[in-house]
């Protein structure tokens, strides 16, 4: 063996490390795009001739070993007729033409045999009330047909409004809960960040190391913290004062007095005042010396400088500020669920009424909702599904607005290259 | 023609040149003024998270039976979920950040850094549920599977590496990628021998166990652990690497003896940091520990931690009542071990700062 191959060997541990690393990352997205995207896809139905002569009809939900679990027609209520099948006890197995899906507006799935009108009967006969949202026939389609119902089912997800309960209906509500939320939060957070930014970029005494440190500290300390001050603080402290001096006819009905959209965006704002500081106060540091000296050899006060040049500047690094507290407060679910989330809120926090948006309403969130579907769901197997859709519609967010970041900080770079030539 | 006053200060009279400077002086003022009080509210608001916490525990009464040793259990829990996410993410990301910063390809290296940055963005509520819906399930049977993939995996590399190291060591650079399938095939081929066995061998006593914990949290930690390493490793001069291979070392012997030893303190930071990280999260240890608050050190049962005990815990909670007293003080806890952890590494981050930075060494 040579001299080195020692080293050698070390070299290949690390670099497998690394490519563990990209594989863990894959295998995220993978099973994050996999489990997200196939409740929309329309599966096919089988039909199973059972040993003691009885047949059912309906879909594999899961398999294992020598059992497999199918939901058949649920007349009752949602996820209450699933039957789990030995492989043993199924005597032959097809996946006829002719049957068909209805999927009821309550959520509840019913499988048979026939044509449309033996579909109407079938849900006319189950409940003479419920609302057919769709009938399909997935085993007589072809892909092309699937991959329509597929985006069909999709924007369904994403556009639909009627939140029945948590488990069924559109994912629209926690969107905008989860959108209203970190709008409401950037606009607290960003006067104050930037203002932090300009004194720590202007200064550099005592004070300013001070405020540096706290800041550095803030970064670390744990979401779950941020919930408690926010629910001790403001829930409790404020929330209850508010209550006590301007709604007191109401009480002991809390208005801010229990969690609601405003301290929840203002403990997100807390929790994300690290990331807007530093990333403005290092874009306003990337701007040559040159260009501030220059403004100030010509008369303009410290204060004009930076409003009408440095600051200007600096908008890329502003926005990028921006985007990354937004990916960060998209993200943060514990401090929510201290203040204010929850799983099913009668009425959005912005609508058509005065005054339009809603501090002190409860909300839903997209993160909250995948937390309650994957573990509170009466339903565990469309529970899991719903909370893979919902995760997966979150890290899309998230990534586009990370993505987003990191565009700007490149044209951010270019911006100053052409400044110092 | 319209000239703005403050731009053409030369065309003013007297008069109005004062009025201009005393309402430019104003308005300067204001701006200042404008700038401390939106700093003064920011670091008020830093300051009130300790002393609200403070404030709201006194007047001092004491704990109602078995709090403290409530609070105990939960300590050791978040303790233990940090020890078993550690001791995934501390190899896996100053690995990975060695291979960064020491070996890999330029070209490569500016794929790495945003991939791990993607992770890093991924919210811990998704590895919370993948590792609840997806992982639980698997480990629950396979947990020697696991423990066969933490022999064979590193064995082949090693091995690997000694036998056709020297010849590939032109191409090493680029390890990541050309081992990516590799290392995939290989735990493809373990996992699906593994699932050929009918019996299981190892059976945990719960499916939401610290081992669960310890991959989904040490995943969640690998890109924290990974930039900083990897910080404090691009701090060393490329000139050391290279009057260490100028004297006949290879890379890895550059690595070992001149690199690792100046880094050593910003490589400690990563794992102080990352150990704060891992001490005070929250999402996935609340979807995948189960939850129980169980002392000991059998990796194979559940547990409870602070974190995930206040998200359970505070939202029901009366105010003043014993109960919330008791969280709060568990919260203090929780603060006061990231602060020192926090506080520990910036220390020791800010005095490799002053002693690596390029050109101290020149002389």
């Amino acid at each position: 063996m040579r001299h080195g191959s020692a080293g050698d060997a070390g070299t290949w541990l690390v670099g497998g490390a690394a490519s563990i690393c990209l594989a863990a990352m894959l295998m995220v997205l993978v099973v994050l795009l996999g489990a997200g995207l196939s409740p929309f896809w329309p599966a096919s139905l089988v039909e199973l001739q059972l040993r003691d002569g009885r047949s059912v009809i309906g879909e594999r939900v899961a398999a294992s070993d020598d059992t497999l679990i199918l939901r058949t027609s649920e007349r009752e209520h949602v996820g209450g007729a699933y039957v789990r099948i030995a492989d043993r006890d199924v005597a032959a197995q097809a996946q006829p033409a002719d049957a068909f899906v209805i999927a009821l507006a309550d959520g509840r799935r019913l499988f048979g045999r026939g044509d449309a009108s033996a579909a109407a009967a079938m849900a006319y006969e189950v409940s003479s009330t419920a609302i057919v949202e769709e009938t399909l026939w997935p085993n007589a389609i072809g892909t092309p047909a699937r991959i329509a119902v597929f985006f069909r089912h999709l924007g369904r997800f994403l556009g639909s409004s009627s939140a029945a309960s948590a488990s069924v209906g559109g994912a629209l509500p926690a969107l905008v809960g989860t959108v209203t939320l970190v709008l409401l939060m950037s606009l607290i957070v960003m006067p104050f960040g930037v203002a932090t930014a300009v004194y720590l970029h202007e200064r550099s005494d005592g004070a300013a190391r001070l405020v540096r440190s706290a800041i550095a500290n803030l970064a670390g300390v744990p979401s779950i913290v941020y919930g408690v001050l926010g629910l001790g603080l403001f829930v409790h402290g404020f929330g209850a004062g508010i209550d006590r001096a301007l709604y007191a006819d109401r009480l002991p009905v809390p208005t801010f007095g229990s969690g609601g959209l405003l301290w929840a965006a203002l403990t997100l704002a807390l929790l994300t005042l690290p990331v807007v500081v530093v990333s403005v106060e290092e874009g306003l540091a990337r701007i040559p010396a040159s260009l501030r000296a220059g403004s100030l050899a010509l008369g303009a006060t410290r204060g004009e400088t930076m409003w009408r040049l440095l600051l200007p500047a600096a908008r890329p690094a502003l926005l990028t500020g921006l985007i990354l507290a937004i990916a960060r407060a998209a993200g943060a679910v514990a401090p929510l669920m201290l203040v204010g989330v929850v799983k099913l809120a009668p009425a959005l926090p912005i609508d058509g009424e005065f005054p339009y948006l809603h501090p002190s309403r409860q909300f839903m969130h997209l993160g909250f909702a995948v937390y309650d579907a994957a573990l509170a769901s009466p339903d565990a197997m469309r529970g899991i599904s719903r909370a893979f859709a919902c995760a997966l519609l979150l890290v899309g967010v998230v990534i586009a607005l990370n993505l987003t970041a990191i565009v700007l900080r490149h044209r951010l770079r270019e911006r100053y290259r052409a400044l110092e030539s | 023609m319209s000239v703005r006053p403050d731009t053409y200060v030369a065309f003013l009279s007297a008069d109005d040149a004062l009025a201009l400077a005393t309402r430019r002086r104003r308005r300067e003022r204001a701006g200042q003024a404008v700038v401390a009080a939106g700093t003064t509210v920011v670091l008020g608001a830093l300051l009130v998270i300790p002393l609200f916490l403070i404030v709201s525990l006194l007047p001092w009464k004491p704990l109602p039976v078995g709090g403290w040793e409530r609070l105990g259990v939960l300590l050791a829990g978040s303790l233990k979920a940090a020890v078993c996410a550690l001791l995934v993410a501390v190899p896996l990301g100053i690995a990975t950040a060695v291979f960064n910063a020491h070996f890999c390809a330029p070209r490569l290296r500016g794929w790495i850094k945003p991939s791990l940055e993607i992770l890093e963005a991924i919210p811990t509520v998704v590895l919370g549920l993948i590792a609840v819906a997806t992982l639980a399930p698997w480990l629950k049977m396979n947990i020697a599977t696991l423990l066969a993939l933490l022999v064979i995996v590193p064995a082949l590399l090693l091995g690997a590496g000694m036998i056709f190291g020297h010849r590939l060591r032109r191409h090493q650079g680029w390890l990541p990628i050309g081992l990516l399938p590799i290392v995939l095939a290989v735990v493809a081929m373990v996992v699906v021998v593994a699932s050929q066995r009918s019996e299981v061998s190892i059976v945990p006593a719960s499916p939401w166990n610290s081992v669960l914990i310890g991959l989904a949290l040490g995943l969640a930690s690998v890109p924290l652990v990974f930039s900083i390493a990897e910080d404090a490793l691009m701090r060393i001069p490329a000139a050391h690497t290279q009057a260490a291979l100028a004297l006949g070392a290879t890379r890895w012997q550059a690595l070992t003896s001149i690199v690792l030893p100046a880094a050593a303190s910003g490589l400690v930071a990563a794992i102080v940091l990352g150990a704060s990280r891992c001490i005070g999260e929250t999402m996935i240890v609340l979807m995948a520990s189960g939850n129980t608050p169980l002392m000991g050190l059998d990796p194979l049962t559940g547990l409870r931690t602070i974190s995930a005990e206040l998200a359970l815990g505070l939202p029901e909670a009366e105010p003043s009542s014993d109960v919330y007293r008791m969280l709060l003080l568990a919260t203090l806890a929780l603060f006061a071990l990231t602060f020192v952890f926090n506080l520990l590494a910036e220390r020791v981050r800010a005095s490799l700062r002053r002693t690596s930075t390029p050109g101290t060494y020149a002389a």
